[in-house]
């Protein structure tokens, strides 16, 4: 009896004592970081004296820094597999393409040092970087952009679970290959070890723009087939994968951090940076973090909040980057409806689309674009980080034209009167409009989860709407996976919705999105006008001339603004922050991860 | 005995089946599939995922698909995750069910060590210093959120002070030995405390009431009037009838345990099985969703089965036959 009470105390004792360890070994270990932290302050002031005499010393190699994503990549690093942006994270380090983008978005040399197409731009020829070597030691050469691109349009692609089809789609020979009617694969052909040839179907406006997927290891690979290469640990695993970038991915702890190695043999120089390592923290300690040092940058897929920019712009050892996104979020209109049975079939046929009359008329449309408040939407939920939108090509790119869009600057009464006007009137004094016939007009608006700034943006649209007298039923939100199924599905009753889209810097063409027999769009906007323009934007020869693109463009962002499938309320900012220790980021307006073999860290 | 614990395992067959079925069924009926929320990507045609569904077997009739499922579950197969692509369900499953485990026992003996005592302090010395103050603490973990103070320890015992780390499991990627596992204890001890917070508050208030209960029946003064020590008294004979509620709710709490805490991992950053089920719920990822699912029925239903054989151990008037 006494012996087994003694047993406990004297558990209880050692797990008290083991506590108290824990707690010194602690202490220990953070606080050398802690008066880190504030020589580090105490240096800053002393910061502008030092910064002539630290460019003459130039940069230093060493170092690792700890960047944050806000969630874990789901985990496949073969670019030709992968799907997430936090997977595009760390491939934008590992694994690199022919060619690359700059600042104004044009294509420049990457793995390929020059080009040359032929007169019809059906075949463009690659001469290939000499000396580049795979994280493994083995050379780079012409079979190895053979073997990604061959290994796309495999007929199995597909199944093993790609997606990327859309670099591969317009290769002369693809539908066959595919098909698996031929072995002979004529898409992309290595005429020696170091030049390559794309062959297209049909004279291409953008070739550059096909050539420029991540290029995969042959070497590694080739014994495979694709459906085994989506399993293999060589695309899965740390310290498996292969590619040609300035770091290799080596270590992980699975969901909680991802560390990049520095590739010694890269073929643009030693990177200076021992190692980058991905953590991934949650959303809401970062501001903190950042703070006491623990985490050296964030930036894509995330980035600052706007609520947090503020607290983020109070720390003097942070520096933020603040530029337009790509991307934007809209209130879209469903101009019209599919059919059950097309629906069912899943046929996108616009001969068989039903009117949405509620909306059909634009002038109704542009009453409603003017009734809503997108400066205010910009103060109040982004902070002030960001603008409000009227043209859905993105300001950075060169067929983006100011003019040519119709600006929807807030004006209710204006809007009222234009609805007055088209007989849009309250006839039962019950303080919404009844529609030109004396019918009920309630607009139905549906909305996603997902998206803070967006699910508090969809009842003050609401009330916007209401202001002017328009009663709109807000549907309760749904999560992203079934909100999608319900604007797809379109045989119901929705009028308006709200989605963002996050686009590349690729290629302004907009067809995919806006394109009549697009999936993607979502509005069923069908407008011969606009069909016709983005088809021409698209015509060779003509088009092989960007300034004869740009002017088709011009014309249809009017047409798109005038119409109105969509309202475009904001393009918010991104907004990227990295400690001043870090030197040489040299961010693009689509990504801080350029040139990461230059980063170094000035020794404090 | 035996034979109470065979019958009982064997129930729990058709129980798991049923279950299997309720779940597939009402994963299917939720709207969309692992592809509906990927399709927001305009340089991806979306053809291309209706191919995929095609492979996977998602456009056959819902009867089938469970029967496809459950043949392959009654081989040992798990099945392969939609969502992270390349990966089994079963590696999925181990690689956080540990993480789970570990931070579920270690807070589960955080709120044993503290609530216990405490408790029975309290009922010893009812309307003491210490008692009032346990009361204070108490209502008050049981009202603060979670989240909130998961977040307030993080700011201020992180953050500030930086006593602890606040995110993740382990600092470093050196693994192996006595150092990981410094680290890894060093790292539960925020969500731990966090975890087993509600739960100390709890169970410090059932053990004061229950054992107040004890202390006053008709045993104990027995036991009291034949001159036993007050020691005796305390933790042979009040301890163990005060106990049992305690141990009815621990059964309940042991697949709380594998299920993970959702939110107290999110906030850490503490990979475990909670963070897996919502993404996999989330992400229609039916074959992840379907084997933590059977994996908590089983751990709901072994736990209340081993709660039903402590009470035989701990109050010998519970008999099994």
């Amino acid at each position: 009896m006494l012996i087994r009470e003694k047993k406990l105390w004297i558990l209880l004792v050692l797990l008290l004592a083991f506590g108290l360890l824990l707690g010194a070994c602690g202490k220990d270990k953070e606080e050398p970081d802690k008066s880190e932290d504030q020589t580090e302050k105490a240096e800053k002031e002393t910061d502008e004296q030092e910064e002539a005499v630290e460019e003459q010393t130039g940069p230093t190699a060493g170092g690792t820094i700890v960047g944050a994503m806000y969630s874990a990549p789901a985990g496949m690093f073969n670019p030709i597999f992968y799907e997430e942006a936090y997977e595009a994270n760390i491939l934008s380090f590992t694994h690199e393409g022919l060619v690359a983008q700059n600042e104004s978005l044009e294509f420049i040399p990457s793995l390929a040092k020059s080009w040359e197409t032929n007169d019809d731009q059906t075949s463009i020829t690659f001469t290939l970087e000499e000396g580049v070597t795979w994280h493994d030691g083995e050379p780079f050469t012409a079979e190895d952009v053979v073997f990604t691109y061959q290994a796309m349009s495999d007929p199995d692609y597909v199944k093993a679970g790609g997606i990327r089809t859309a670099y591969v789609h317009p290769l002369k020979g693809y539908e066959a290959y595919n098909a698996g009617e031929t072995e002979d694969f004529e898409g992309v052909v290595a005429d020696d070890d170091h030049t390559v040839t794309f062959h297209f179907e049909e004279p291409n406006i953008n070739p550059l723009y096909y050539a420029s997927f991540p290029i995969i290891p042959k070497h590694i690979f080739g014994d495979m087939t694709v459906v085994e290469m989506a399993e293999a640990p060589e695309s899965l695993d740390a310290g498996k994968v292969i590619g040609t970038g300035p770091f290799q991915y080596t270590e992980a702890i699975e969901r909680e951090q991802y560390v990049l190695t520095k590739h010694e043999a890269y073929w643009q120089g030693t990177p200076y940076l021992d190692k980058i390592v991905w953590r991934v923290i949650a959303q809401s300690v970062m501001t903190g973090l950042l703070e006491s040092g623990e985490i050296d940058f964030i930036a894509d897929p995330n980035g600052i909040a706007p609520a947090d920019f503020e607290s983020v712009q109070a720390l003097d050892h942070i520096t933020i980057i603040e530029q337009a996104d790509f991307g934007y979020q809209l209130l879209g209109f469903k101009h019209h409806h599919r059919t059950t049975e097309d629906v069912e079939s899943g046929e996108l046929n616009p001969d068989n689309w039903v009117p949405n009359e509620k909306v059909s008329n634009p002038k109704v449309r542009q009453a409603l674009a003017y009734a809503i408040n997108r400066e205010g939407l910009v103060d109040g939920l982004l902070y002030g980080r960001g603008q409000p939108i009227d043209s859905p090509i993105a300001v950075q790119f060169w067929a983006y034209d100011d003019e040519a869009a119709i600006h929807y600057d807030f004006d209710q009464e204006k809007a009222k009167d234009m609805l007055d006007e088209l007989g849009y009137v309250d006839q039962d004094d019950d303080g919404f409009r009844e529609d030109p016939d004396g019918e009920e007009w309630v607009l139905n608006m549906h909305y996603p989860t997902g998206n803070e700034l967006r699910e508090k943006s969809a009842p003050l649209i609401q009330q916007m709407l209401e202001e002017v007298g328009v009663k709109v039923n807000l549907h309760q939100p749904k999560e992203m996976t079934a909100y999608v199924e319900g604007l797809t599905d379109d045989n119901s009753d929705w009028d308006l919705y709200l989605l963002g889209w996050s686009l590349g810097s690729s290629d302004p063409d907009p067809t995919g999105l806006w394109g009549v027999d697009a999936p993607y769009n979502f509005s069923r906007w069908n407008n011969p006008e606009s069909t016709e323009l983005l088809k021409k934007a698209l015509k060779a020869p003509e088009a092989f001339e960007q300034d004869f693109r740009k002017e088709v463009y011009a014309e249809w962002q009017h047409v798109f603004s005038e119409d109105l499938p969509a309202l475009l309320l904001y393009a918010q900012n991104s907004l990227w922050a990295y400690h001043n220790k870090l030197q040489n980021v040299d961010p693009l307006p689509f990504t801080m991860y350029e040139n990461s073999h230059l980063w170094w860290v000035k020794e404090e | 005995m035996y034979a109470y614990t065979i019958r009982r395992v064997l129930i729990f067959i058709p129980m798991l089946i049923m279950l299997s079925i309720i779940v597939f069924g009402l994963a299917k009926a939720a709207p969309g599939d692992p592809f509906t929320g990927k399709i927001l990507d305009p340089t991806v045609d979306p053809e291309v995922f209706e191919q995929q569904r095609e492979a996977l077997g998602l456009n056959d009739p819902i009867p089938v698909q469970y029967a496809r499922w459950a043949s392959a579950m009654a081989t040992g197969d798990f099945g392969t995750s939609m969502y992270y692509k390349g990966k089994s369900v079963q590696s999925l499953i181990q690689e956080r069910a540990l993480n789970t485990i570990y931070l579920g026992l270690f807070s589960l003996a955080i709120t044993i060590l503290v609530a216990i005592p405490i408790g029975m302090y309290s009922a010893r010395n009812p309307y003491s210093l210490l008692d009032y103050s346990a009361t204070t603490f108490g209502f008050m973990g049981l009202a603060i959120p979670n989240f909130f103070f998961g977040l307030v320890a993080i700011y201020l015992l992180s953050i500030k002070l930086g006593w602890f780390p606040a995110q993740g499991t382990i600092s470093g990627t050196e693994i192996g030995g006595w150092e990981e596992w410094k680290s890894r204890l060093h790292h539960m001890v925020l969500p731990g405390i966090t975890l087993g917070l509600a739960g100390t508050a709890s169970y410090m208030r059932y053990m004061r009431s229950e054992m107040l209960d004890v202390l006053k029946s008709d045993y104990i003064r027995t036991a009291r009037a034949k001159g036993m020590g007050e020691r005796n008294i305390l933790y042979k004979q009040a301890l163990r009838n005060a106990i049992i509620p305690i141990i009815t709710l621990m059964g309940f709490e042991f697949g709380a345990l594998l299920s993970g805490a959702i939110i107290t991992e999110q906030v850490f950053n503490y990979p475990g099985i909670g963070t897996l089920f919502i993404n996999s719920i989330m992400n229609r990822d039916y074959p992840v969703i379907m084997a933590i699912t059977l994996l908590l029925g089983v751990a709901i239903l072994i736990g209340n089965l081993l709660a039903d054989i402590f009470y035989s151990l701990v109050d010998p008037r519970i008999r099994y036959d």
